[in-house]
């Protein structure tokens, strides 16, 4: 029979699959709102994407996935470059999105 | 179609001065632009594109031309392709060149009949989300008329804007034309708005006459 300890684990694990990810890139040319609308149109539209938050302050553009999905690395490029933009660099969080929204935002100046 | 020096000067150092957020005839992959423009009395403009890539859109525009000189007038009526010749995406800037041609019909208010019209243009904008410039030269063609129409714009925004904010420039404007449509250069402030999708542009000229544009992109 297995230990409590394993099945420990395993809980650990499900919920932790079952937890939405994130994902942050560093995008290049995000200057205008007006024109980085596209960006955030083609990410919705990966059915793996949960929400989309962009951020030209931060030069950011950062997705939450759907629980338990994933969009990688090359489709993430792709979907940019198609765009019209450039990757910098995509980096995997656990920070909810809503979270990533609230520190970001800032009064305007 | 001579030119001060100071113009052409002015033209390039649009392509190399960070400058305001310009309208750009492909607006994103999968969207359509609609775009309608006063200008002064002199111009309107009417168009409507769709860009099935990011780097390319295809489209229809009117344009109406009434002249501040001799009020001869001329009506438009073409079909266009733009394509994104260029663009540097840096990490604070953007910078373009777009080119664009299309064919179509022209009216002319001093004789009857139609002429077959053609139209040729590019676009050099740099932005950052302070400063902002561009230049745009098109030329319309046809047996009974040749216009070219260069906008040179220059913008400051107060403050920098992001993606759910609303987007605010105080721009310069310079216009002139070819072919007796407007005597020198048309100067216009304008305060430009945008936000979502939406763009508005609103100002006078030195004429003190409305020089207004709204796009919107979906």
């Amino acid at each position: 029979m297995f230990k409590p300890a394993f099945w420990i684990g395993l809980l650990l694990s499900a919920v932790a699959a079952a937890h939405a990810g994130t994902i942050e890139m560093k995008v290049n040319g995000l200057v205008c709102a007006f024109c980085a609308q596209g960006i955030e149109k083609t990410l919705r539209k990966n059915p793996a994407t949960a929400d989309v938050f962009v951020s030209l302050e931060n030069k950011l553009v950062a997705i939450e996935t759907k629980a338990g999905l994933d969009i990688d690395d090359a489709q993430l490029k792709k979907d940019l470059v198609a765009s019209g933009y450039a990757v910098k660099s995509i980096e995997r969080t656990q920070t909810p999105l809503a979270t990533i929204r609230e520190r970001l935002k800032k009064p305007r100046r | 179609m001579n030119y001060p020096t100071q113009w052409w000067v002015a033209g390039a150092l649009a392509l190399v001065v960070p400058c305001v957020s310009a309208a750009k005839p492909i607006a994103f992959a999968n969207g359509t632009t609609l775009m309608a423009e006063y200008g002064a009395g002199t111009m309107k403009e009417l168009q409507l594109f769709y860009a099935p890539r990011y780097f390319y859109s295809a489209g229809l525009g009117h344009l109406a031309l009434r002249s501040d000189v001799d009020g001869r007038s001329r009506d438009i009526t073409y079909a266009r392709l733009n394509y994104l010749l260029k663009r540097w995406n840096r990490e604070a800037a953007q910078a373009n060149v777009f080119v664009w041609g299309g064919a179509g019909n022209a009216r002319l208010g001093e004789g009857p009949g139609d002429h077959f019209a053609w139209n040729a243009g590019f676009q050099t904008d740099y932005e950052t989300r302070r400063i902002y410039g561009s230049f745009k030269s098109e030329l319309h063609e046809s047996d009974a008329f040749s216009h070219r129409i260069d906008t040179l714009q220059l913008g400051l925004a107060p403050y920098e804007h992001d993606y759910e904010t609303v987007a605010t420039w105080f721009v310069v404007q310079g216009r002139r034309y070819t072919g007796n449509i407007f005597d020198g250069t048309e100067w216009a402030l304008l305060l430009r708005l945008f936000k979502g999708g939406k763009w508005l542009d609103a100002g006078v000229t030195a004429d003190g006459k409305l020089q207004a544009m709204f796009m919107i992109n979906f």
